[in-house]
């Protein structure tokens, strides 16, 4: 069992990155607007900080990245998730679980 | 890094890199610029709103590209190291698969390759420590020196760095520019008592040793200023590592025990850290006060002359370190003041010394390894010829591997074409071939670490008569580094050749001929190295023929005396007191004892041995105004049985007889070049000489012996005899002429002496022949070294030659079935053959005599009574090259003789 990451921002980021990706390649511009209307806009993400967190995660091995078009027929760079994502996928997921449902039971208490 | 020059980055291909990873970023963030200004513009938003928009929501834009930049840049990077290891590991797979597939090839390139490493590593192991590797644990080695001294006598200048005590004193007293000096000298005396008394190498040095060289005792303390003081010093010694472990099983209470070194009993003090071994080349058991060592050594008492005020003895080295910032032009300077004002004093003891206008007494400091210095060894010289020698090996190996190397790619080229065709980029394809040559190259170098091991020790032993503080070739840093880097320039320029010869072949036509088929100018490049090493062996085998022709003639020379049968008996007394009337009674005991033992045919008592001692006194004759002018005159003393155990003829006159004692009148024999000199044109004999002062009577001249050699093996000395009762009756050793080879007698008479010793005092016995030994050894080194090298060489170019004609000879099949078809006879087929190879061997052979004789003038010094020239040895090397190439091509050329017209025809 991993610790649990306290770094509370870039985990829970990097986390909604790897779910995103789960239904196929995106590029960054598709992933931050999923992202947006997913939690409908109650998540303020940079997105500056968004793409850090792709370009890294994707120097991690866990995504990696391949040159396409987009809909509108654009040079796009689209990311997908590798083996060693979706693996982290299932981790974190189930510890961030844990972790909130923790954190909500401290919360819930009088 | 803007790309200014798109042009010059194309070309140089470097656009895969850093320039793209910025470009990657930059398109995908305007794209998402792009997106999300064109999706609020769809919101309604003006485009420059929207611009604001897009911006405020993506933060630092600069900040995140280069952010994004430099995290690619790590990936980037990263990845491509990662490819080039995979690479890199399936050229290996690849490799090791081909030569598991060709054993014999590897075999055979690995064990070319590890001969000529290992012959170069063995060598470098000896030439790095006689001039190159500083004495271990010495400090700023470019500023420490070995100080020279040069005195001018009859014209010509004699440079030495031996000096004496007060010498030493006078520089260290007269100089300002040195920090640390110190005499050191390396005695043989005996160490021990009883049985286990064994004659070893002792340093004897000052304190200042132990400042020069950054080292602390490993249990104890060394020496100091006071322990060092003439004339007894403290009888103290520090001990080495090794004898320390050996003698004392490396046990703390070594240190305060006493042991016998020479006639001195000394207390050990320290124990110097391991492999410290002073400025000496010899491993030494221990180093004690230069004080101590001289009063324990009965030889240097002389109670009118001591020996730390007399300018007479010259027996030690000095080392000096100069201080930082002072020039060695500055040193030089100061050291040649320094040296003068000492002659002076030595002239105000000894107003009959040359005055110091003639002498011009200079001095300097030379590099601390004495064999870099201007008196440089025999050994030194010869290892460096060497040296020379083991690289053309190892060039000869060179060319063989890349012979077969080759050979290997032409037979390789529809695999390799088939390759390119499938799409396999020559650069990775030049990788593979390459990978192959180094792992060759690095197994060859490891078998070559393998081969210097093993044969370094009796290279060592052959080269310089010891095994001089080996290393093991597996633990030494510096010889590794030397044969791996050797290895692989030697993989890198075999491999590369024939790896680039590969690229450029022709994929299509290579793919569309027969297997057999290749273009012929390639083995244009083969035959090219073929003449190299048909060069290398002619040169080689010429300096071998050179050198052995040289050892026959030192060993054929007349000495004088018969080496063979004589052994020298050394009386040391360790101290014991005696008068001279008993030495002289043990040294007529030993004689009578000697003369009786069995295998023995004489013996006779004598003062000095040939090529370990001299003597010189002063002569004086009627008529003749300095008899010393005339030249080096140096004197035997010696018992009436002296000519016929020496087996030194007497060429006219007489020998000496029991009548010649010590109060018969007075009689000499001189050899005859120095009969000659004094008395050109006059009979010597009767003439009268007057010993060590013209006041004293005559000795007349009895007898003329014939010249002997005993310096030198290249020319015989100016010496002369005196009867051993009338100069030093108490002194001196004993020649014992055995009745076969002497060295077999060494251990017998040995024990037949040592028995009439007294106390602990002993007798050592050395044969003749190894006391001669040193001085023939680099003949005898230069012999089998060029003869081993030599036909080395010879083989592996007959077998080149040999691969080359034969695969010549399979890619002509068809060609040679066409002469026969039409009516070429056998004969015909293997002259055409044969001619082949002669082709390539003869410019070989001659381009090798023509450097031969180029090269002899550099040689010839280290010839004895051969002309570098010399006909015989060309003529035979020239006749034995040009056999060997016949031979190797007649194999190929009976094969070719052989062809079935109605087969090579049908073939394609």
């Amino acid at each position: 069992m991993p610790a649990i990451d306290l770094d509370l921002l870039q985990g829970t980021l990097d986390l909604l990155i790897l779910k995103t990706l789960t239904w196929g390649p995106r590029h960054g511009y598709a992933v931050a607007s999923w992202i947006r209307e997913t939690t409908d806009q109650r998540l303020l993400i940079e997105e500056g900080a968004l793409y850090t967190a792709l370009h890294r995660m994707e120097k991690r091995g866990l995504l990696e990245s391949e040159w396409g078009l987009s809909e509108n027929n654009r040079k796009a760079k689209y990311y997908q998730l590798t083996a060693a994502g979706r693996r982290q996928l299932r981790t974190r997921t189930a510890v961030w679980t844990e972790y909130a449902a923790a954190v909500f039971k401290v919360l819930q208490t009088a | 890094m803007s790309p200014r020059f798109p042009g010059l980055r194309r070309f140089l291909r470097i656009d895969r890199g850093v320039a793209s990873v910025e470009r990657a970023v930059d398109d995908e963030l305007r794209f998402h610029f792009d997106m999300t200004t064109r999706e609020l513009m769809t919101n309604g938003m003006t485009p420059d709103e929207a611009r604001k928009e897009a911006t405020r929501r993506f933060g630092d834009v600069q900040g995140t590209r280069e952010r994004l930049a430099s995290i690619d840049r790590a990936r980037v990077g990263r990845e491509r190291r990662a490819e080039w290891w995979s690479a890199f590991a399936q050229d290996m797979r690849y490799a090791v698969r081909g030569l598991r597939l060709k054993p014999g090839f590897a075999l055979a390139v690995i064990i070319t390759l590890g001969l000529g490493v290992g012959a170069n590593a063995a060598m470098f192991g000896i030439v790095d420590r006689l001039l190159f590797r500083p004495p271990a644990y010495l400090i700023a080695p470019d500023r420490a020196a070995l100080i020279y001294k040069g005195l001018t006598f009859r014209g010509t200048e004699n440079l030495t760095s031996y000096t004496g005590y007060r010498p030493y004193l006078d520089l260290r007293e007269n100089t300002t520019s040195f920090d640390a000096m110190t005499p050191f000298y390396v005695n043989q005396p005996a160490v021990g008592t009883g049985d286990a008394t064994k004659e070893m190498h002792v340093a004897a040095a000052g304190p200042d040793l132990w400042r020069m060289f950054d080292v602390k005792p490993v249990i104890g303390r060394f020496y100091t200023a006071d322990e060092d003081v003439p004339p007894d010093g403290k009888p103290v010694v520090v001990i080495s590592y090794a004898f320390w472990q050996t003698n004392y099983g490396g046990r703390p209470d070594a240190v305060g025990s006493r042991i016998d070194i020479g006639s001195g009993k000394f207390t050990i003090i320290g124990v110097a850290p391991e492999g410290f071994n002073g400025f000496s080349v010899d491993p030494v058991v221990g180093f004690m006060p230069v004080s101590a060592q001289m009063s324990a050594d009965a030889f240097s008492r002389d109670a009118k002359n001591p020996w730390y005020s007399t300018y007479n003895m010259t027996w030690l080295q000095v080392y000096a370190r100069r201080k930082p910032g002072v020039s060695i032009d500055a040193a030089t300077a100061d050291l040649t003041r320094a040296v003068q004002v000492s002659y002076k004093k030595s002239v105000e003891i000894n107003p009959k010394k040359t005055p110091i206008d003639k002498v011009r007494p200079r001095a300097f400091a030379g590099p601390v390894l004495a064999d870099r210095g201007p008196n440089e060894s025999n050994d030194a010289k010869v290892a460096t010829w060497l040296v020379g020698v083991a690289a053309m090996v190892l060039l000869i190996a060179c060319a063989n591997v890349a012979n077969l190397l080759l050979a290997r790619a032409l037979r390789r080229r529809r695999e390799i074409a088939v390759r390119i065709a499938l799409g396999v980029s020559r650069g990775r394809l030049l990788m593979q071939l390459l990978t192959e040559s180094l792992l060759l190259a690095l197994i060859g170098g490891v078998t070559g670490l393998a081969i210097a091991q093993f044969g370094g020790g009796a290279l060592r032993n052959t080269l310089l008569g010891k095994d001089v503080l080996a290393t093991s070739a597996f633990t030494d840093p510096r010889l590794i580094g030397f044969a791996l880097g050797l290895a692989i320039v030697a993989g890198l320029l075999t491999g590369l050749v024939p790896a680039l010869q590969t690229g450029r072949s022709d994929v299509s036509s290579a793919l569309k001929a027969g297997a057999r088929e290749g273009q012929v100018h390639r083995t244009r490049l083969r035959s090219g190295l073929l003449v190299a090493q048909a060069t290398l062996s002619v040169v080689l085998l010429v300096g071998a023929g050179l050198f052995l022709r040289s050892l026959v003639n030192v060993q054929n020379v007349r000495m004088g005396y018969d080496a063979d049968r004589l052994l020298w008996v050394q009386l040391n007394m360790r101290g014991l007191k005696t008068d001279s009337v008993a030495d002289t009674q043990l040294r007529q005991r030993l004689l009578e004892r000697a003369q009786k033992l069995p295998g023995v045919q004489n013996a006779a008592r004598a003062l000095t041995v040939p090529f370990w001692s001299t003597w010189e006194i002063n002569l004086f004759t009627p008529g003749i105004d300095s008899v010393n002018k005339l030249g080096d005159f140096t004197l035997q003393a010696a018992s009436p049985e002296f000519f016929s155990t020496m087996g030194t003829r007497i060429i006219r006159g007489r020998g000496f007889t029991a009548a010649d004692g010590e109060h018969a009148p007075r009689v000499m024999v001189v050899g005859e070049s120095m009969a000659k000199k004094i008395w050109p044109n006059q009979d010597a004999i009767g003439k009268c000489m007057r010993v060590n002062a013209d006041t004293v009577p005559c000795s007349t001249i009895v007898g003329i012996a014939e010249d002997v050699r005993r310096g030198s093996m290249s020319e015989t000395e100016m010496h002369y005899y005196l009867p051993l009762a009338q100069f030093r009756p108490a002194i001196g050793g004993l020649f014992v002429r055995t009745n076969s080879h002497a060295a077999d007698h060494v251990e017998e008479i040995r024990r037949g002496l040592q028995q009439l010793m007294p106390g602990s005092s002993y007798v050592t016995v050395s044969a003749m022949s190894s006391i001669i030994a040193p001085v023939i050894r680099s003949w005898r080194v230069g012999a089998i070294m060029f003869a081993v090298f030599g036909l080395l060489a010879l083989v592996l170019a007959a077998v080149g030659l040999y691969s080359v004609i034969a695969y010549n000879v399979t890619q002509r099949t068809h060609e040679m079935g066409v002469r026969v078809a039409l009516g070429a006879q056998a004969g015909d087929v293997t002259r055409l053959v044969v001619r082949e190879g002669l082709r390539v061997v003869v410019p070989g052979v001659a381009l090798g005599t023509v450097i031969a004789l180029f090269a002899g003038k550099w040689v010839a010094p280290l010839l004895f009574d051969v002309s570098p020239k010399d006909p015989p040895v060309m003529v035979t090397v020239i006749l034995t090259l040009l056999a060997v190439a016949v031979a190797a091509s007649w194999l190929p050329a009976r094969r070719a003789s052989r062809v079935d017209p109605s087969e090579a025809l049908r073939a394609d």
